[in-house]
């Protein structure tokens, strides 16, 4: 991939709350913990590519990101032992990507999600080919008839079983230009021409490259520099994990994420439930919030707040506002927080 | 291609290029401005387009009895659907409405764009084209109070709110609630382990407000803020009120037709759809499939009880009944009913329309489409349909 201005930019970029923040909730599927504040502030983003693509946290957020691609969530989350080791196998290089996305759709969970020859084969082949099954009638045709157990050469590779239908799939080689491609976008948020996913795609199946390779390439590129220029909207399961780990610096319990997930996703424009989330958990007196008297500084944990919650450093007109209206009786340490909680730009990353 | 890193990362100085040093570069400018707009803007009401004098309806409910349904168990069998078939005796049928089985998502769609869009079955993507719910906003200046969607599908519908298109899009959405999602035991629960919210004091909020309004690009939002204000309030009094008590086989659909009734008696909006699904349980039981249809024609019936119940509403409202697309002509291995064999029943659903503009009792057996309901919706309330390609319907009016 070329390297321009921005590529040569990204090289002389340090790791501030900002970026870091970007990039942990691209990677990780969450802010920052406080430790790895400490650790990477300050630090370039090679390091950070380095230490942090391929983890175990990472794949386990990979491992979210392609369940819900599949939409195998809440009751249709995939919840085997095979799954659960899978971050754990993805990190020891025990198990390939493709390997992994083949055991998600060997799933009982895939399959009670797409119950039905018909929904289950076209599914199978507009999720990880991308092709039109309207316009492919004949070969969804051959797919079902597989599913069924009936013998056929279906994606040019006989079949005559679900497993069959997943197999040939993952092995076409459109397979591997599609994934890429779903992948350029949602991390990079930008379209991959066809012509660099297929290049890439020989790359990884000639064995020259892997996926973590490829992905460690994209990021020190021109286009994630772009991205990290831009914000975008933070998704609902993104929403609820960076409100625990900004409030209390851990993850929350994976059933009360997808509960609160599950019903931001139900509305159109999850705002209004997001404030009301914020607001139940900042007067649960769960939080821990320092007393107003024990502040010395009242600028600098002010600073510190928009650091933490917006990635930034208040304006000049933010701080001394912020100040004059902490300075005020009924104003609490939660009131602020609240006040950047709710703020747009906490829900843009 | 592979790239070479750094090979002394601690030796950068605080000087150099940070994120906040990009963004205010501008880099930014124009995502931030796509970015951060409104998902929806609350606008007055002013005079668009003028209403059509001469018609009485004022609002429409579009009831999409989703999930892939057969006319066979439906209006075949009146005894299944008395609700349904009521409406049907008062109304206008349309008993062969064509569809295109584009998967659960994609047929809904294009009933709400007037154009067969071909979609992924579990794809997670708003369409190309503009919904009515965006013609109706932006032809008509409705705000988003006046245009909602109750679903049961969860997180994969909330993208019938509004399309990708340049002319129209989230300022012109719809708001959607999924009521099995948001109203459900487990979330109250979670909600209730946190306790209830604290009153603040006066001086406090209007601290709280203060500090809002001193933030960066506080002004530019404080429409939103308003708007946001508005649904949050109804959330938290929807969730107070039993909706997430509601249990049986239709559970979800259940809940989108309670929470169509209470957003019509509080909000009565000018257009309120409604999108089941449940009745895709036929795939591994024929008997559940016709159990959720009893049920969901139950509820439906809730709903119009709220209609014929008030004077205002029962002059003024037009209801619409159709499913997305049918269900296959024979049973699977498992006693079930996939949808895929490409037959009539699968092909051909019934359309049903009451209201007072409406012809009663008769039955049409013109062919139609149901990409034709887009177009009818938006006609009946003054607008128009402009990139739609389905018609308005024939022969529905008195």
């Amino acid at each position: 991939m070329m390297r321009g201005t921005l590529g040569t930019m990204l090289d002389e970029m340090i790791l501030d709350d900002g970026f870091l923040r970007c990039m942990s909730l691209d990677f990780l599927g969450r802010p920052p913990l406080e430790s790895e504040r400490r650790r990477f502030v300050g630090k370039s983003i090679a390091t950070f590519s380095a230490e942090v693509l391929g983890s175990r946290d990472f794949w386990s957020h990979w491992l979210d990101e392609q369940l819900y691609y599949f939409l195998l969530i809440d009751n249709f989350r995939p919840a085997g032992e095979r799954i659960q080791a899978m971050p754990a196998e993805l990190e020891a290089e025990r198990l390939s990507v493709s390997q992994a996305l083949r055991q998600i759709l060997l799933s009982s969970s895939f399959e009670l999600r797409n119950p039905g020859a018909d929904t289950f084969v076209t599914v199978v082949i507009e999720q990880l080919l991308g092709i039109n099954v309207q316009k492919n009638a004949r070969e969804l045709e051959i797919g079902k008839r597989a599913y069924d157990g009936h013998k056929g050469t279906f994606l040019g590779r006989e079949a005559s079983s679900q497993s069959d239908v997943i197999r040939n799939a993952v092995e076409d080689e459109r397979f591997w230009p599609e994934f890429l491609e779903r992948e350029f976008q949602r991390i990079v948020r930008r379209e991959l021409p066809r012509r660099e996913s297929q290049s890439w795609a020989r790359r990884i199946r000639s064995g020259e490259w892997t996926y973590l390779q490829v992905l460690r390439d994209w990021v020190m590129g021109e286009a994630y520099a772009e991205r990290l220029s831009q914000r975008s909207p933070i998704s609902n399961r993104l929403f609820v994990r960076s409100v625990f780990v900004d409030l209390f610096d851990r993850l929350p319990e994976r059933s009360e994420a997808r509960r609160m997930r599950s019903a931001l996703d139900g509305m159109g424009d999850s705002a209004p439930l997001r404030s009301v989330l914020v607001r139940l958990i900042l007067d649960s007196d769960q939080v821990e919030f320092p007393l107003k008297s024990s502040l010395d500084r009242p600028r600098d944990w002010i600073r510190a707040q928009f650091l933490r919650f917006l990635g930034r450093p208040p304006e000049a007109s933010e701080l001394e506002s912020f100040a004059e209206t902490l300075r005020q009786p009924a104003c609490r340490p939660a009131t602020v927080v609240y006040a950047l909680m709710t703020h747009h730009e906490y829900q843009l990353y | 291609m592979a790239h070479t890193p750094s090979n002394n990362p601690t030796s950068r100085s605080a000087d150099s290029l940070t994120r906040r040093k990009l963004l205010k570069a501008g880099l930014a400018a124009g995502a931030m401005g796509a970015c951060a707009s409104a998902p929806f803007a609350w606008t007055s009401r002013a005079n668009g387009l003028a209403l059509p004098g001469k018609l009485k309806t004022k609002r429409v409910v579009l009831v999409l009895f989703a999930g892939g349904v057969r006319t066979r168990e439906t209006l075949g069998m009146p005894d299944n659907v008395p609700v349904l078939s009521q409406m049907a005796t008062e109304g206008v049928t349309y008993d062969r409405a064509r569809t295109s089985n584009l998967g659960h998502f994609g047929a809904a769609l294009s009933i709400f764009t007037g154009i067969s869009e071909a979609r992924g079955i579990r794809e997670n993507a708003r369409g190309p084209d503009p919904t009515l719910f965006e013609y109706l906003r932006k032809d008509l200046q409705l705000p988003a109070s006046d245009v909602w969607i109750s679903t049961s599908g969860g997180v994969q519908q909330t993208n019938y709110s509004h399309s990708m298109h340049r002319d129209y899009g989230a300022d012109f959405g719809a708001n959607v609630l999924d009521g099995d999602g948001i109203f459900n035991r487990e979330f109250r629960e979670i909600l209730a382990s946190y306790g209830k919210p604290k009153q603040w004091a006066d001086e406090e909020r209007k601290l709280l407000a203060k500090l809002r309004s001193d933030l960066a690009g506080a002004e530019e939002n404080k429409e939103r803020a308003k708007a946001v204000a508005t649904v949050e309030r109804y959330v938290m009094e929807e969730l107070t009120r039993g909706t997430a008590d509601l249990r049986g086989i239709n559970s979800g659909d259940a809940k989108a037709l309670r929470v169509a009734r209470n957003l019509l008696s509080i909000f009565r909006p000018r257009l309120l759809s409604v999108v089941l699904q449940q009745a895709d349980v036929a795939h591994g039981s024929f008997n559940s499939y016709v159990e959720v249809i009893r049920k969901n024609d139950a509820a439906l019936g809730e709903l119009m009880q709220v209609v014929r119940g008030d004077p205002e509403l029962a002059d003024s409202t037009s209801v619409i009944v159709l499913p997305e697309f049918g269900r296959d002509r024979d049973l699977n291995s498992r006693r079930g009913l996939d949808h895929g064999d490409g037959s009539d029943d699968l092909n051909f659903v019934s359309i049903v329309c009451w209201g007072p503009d409406f012809r009663s009792g008769q039955s049409v057996t013109d062919a139609v489409r149901t990409i034709d309901v887009c177009p009818t919706v938006c006609e009946l309330l003054g607008s128009k349909a402009g990139m739609a390609r389905g018609q308005r319907l024939p022969r529905l009016f008195s």
